[in-house]
């Protein structure tokens, strides 16, 4: 009898663990379908690159960060798709990192969940030479993906439905 | 019954229920299995990104970059293709690999296709010896290269693929953390080639602006090396002279003068500082290309 029931138990872990993989594959092949999305609207700019940022909702508010470089007066384009998001979350674009009080918002963009949006960094070098008061353009940027608190989400133990991505392709003017 | 075998069968019993919920279920339903309850070693977590992370230009940006600053082709001044034999250590075959796609992207901006082509033949050896031979595998990388050798763009659009091919395969094969590796070894041959150029063919302003504007990007490359799933590669030295090639141009007077001035537009560096960088880019490009 316990041969029988150790049998099943690991035949019944077998299949969870399947699903399990099914899940993440399927969450994986999205992934790899919204970039190509993604890719499409940096059109006419040149694909240099791209960065999932995968995350998990918790109770409380999370803040993910990506640093991007911008180079000799080149003009780069941003595609963010939001199209793995189960909850909508807020893309804010600085000058400088988290740890700096002082530094300026250069764009905030919110309804990214199952949309693809651009962005561009001639809009983002205005506010900043407006906010700078001179001609200098920005060397990087910090893009902050601002993930809220969902009530009821499991913190230690997420489930698939609480996984979360936004997918960046830059692209740059050649 | 035993109580262990009660328990093993109330598990069993839960993990069939929880299954058979998810086939009759609507499709937002069948996400929801909570797979840390059945097995503790499956952790969708595992797949989380860092807080805090970055973007590095790819090769072919950085070498589109320089060429619009000014930066002009000289010959046999790339790593040349037959030292590939010499690299018979991991952390040589990445950081080489590195080395040979900014050559590769260096001569294919600058029209040089047919060097290019023997370039693409070193990384596409050396990628199979650092466990990357998937991204190259398909013979039509190189027949797409010989069907558009007098075709600029198309090569450079080919070489997007590639770029896109290895970070596509790295993600899924959890194999980022080396993207560090490679990338100090492309950004060192691009600072190189930069530096030689600047040397030698006239201190173009421009040329000499982006050589400071790469310098921005070698604090992530620092710390991208010291992830720890990187050690065990022997990168300390590499490390070492990256950190000594950033903390000595920190400390150059022009770029403490120009942090601290706000409005300044462009950083320029001194000759004497130019060339004290140029010294050390050479001396660490000749460590890592002699293998």
């Amino acid at each position: 009898m316990k041969k029988f029931i150790t049998l099943i138990a690991v035949f019944a872990l077998g299949l969870v663990i399947a699903q399990t993989a099914s899940n993440l594959t399927e969450f994986k092949e999205n992934i790899s379908r919204q970039k190509v999305e993604a890719k499409k609207a940096l059109k006419p700019y040149r694909y240099d690159g791209s960065k999932v940022t995968y995350f998990n909702f918790k109770t409380y508010k999370q803040v993910k960060e990506v640093e991007i470089y911008l180079f000799n007066n080149t003009d780069y384009r941003f595609s963010f798709n939001g199209k793995s998001l189960p909850n909508d979350i807020t893309i804010k674009i600085y000058d400088e990192d988290k740890t700096n009080a002082d530094r300026i918002l250069l764009k905030e963009a919110d309804g990214i969940m199952g949309n693809n949006i651009t962005i561009e960094s001639s809009e983002l070098d205005k506010v900043y030479q407006k906010e700078k008061g001179s001609d200098r353009r920005l060397k990087r940027v910090f893009v902050d993906y601002d993930i809220p608190g969902i009530p009821g989400t499991e913190n230690k133990k997420p489930t698939m439905k609480e996984r979360g991505a936004v997918i960046l392709v830059m692209g740059y003017k050649y | 019954m035993t109580k262990a075998a009660f328990q093993l069968l109330i598990i069993t019993l839960s993990s069939i229920f929880l299954l058979g919920s998810c086939g009759n279920s609507e499709p937002d339903d069948v996400n929801v299995v909570d797979i840390d309850t059945t097995d503790e070693n499956i952790n969708v977590d595992m797949f989380a990104s860092p807080d805090v992370d970055y973007h590095l230009p790819s090769p072919l940006q950085v070498a589109s970059i320089f060429k619009k600053s000014g930066l002009e082709y000289n010959s046999g001044v790339t790593n040349d293709i037959s030292n590939v034999d010499k690299y018979n250590k991991e952390l040589y075959q990445m950081l080489n690999f590195g080395v040979y796609s900014a050559d590769m992207a260096y001569c294919v901006l600058n029209e040089q296709s047919n060097e290019g082509r023997k370039y693409l033949g070193v990384i596409t050896d050396l990628a199979g010896e650092i466990g990357m031979e998937a991204v190259f595998e398909n013979e039509d990388l190189m027949n797409r290269f010989d069907a558009n050798i007098e075709n600029k763009d198309s090569i450079e659009i080919l070489m997007i693929d590639i770029h896109e091919r290895t970070e596509e395969y790295m993600e899924e094969n959890d194999m980022q953390h080396t993207s560090a590796v490679h990338f100090a070894g492309a950004w060192t041959e691009g600072m190189y080639l930069g530096v030689y150029d600047y040397e030698n063919n006239g201190n173009k302003d421009g040329l000499g602006a982006q050589i400071t504007e790469q310098m921005a990007i070698l604090g992530n490359i620092i710390k991208g090396l010291k992830d720890p799933k990187n050690a065990g590669m022997e990168l300390g030295w590499v490390i070492t002279d990256l950190e000594k090639i950033q903390s000595t141009f920190d400390n150059f007077d022009s770029v403490v003068a120009y942090y601290e001035d706000e409005t300044a537009d462009e950083l320029t560096l001194s000759e004497s500082e130019y060339e004290e960088l140029g010294v050390m880019i050479k001396k660490l490009r000749e460590k890592i290309i002699k293998g």
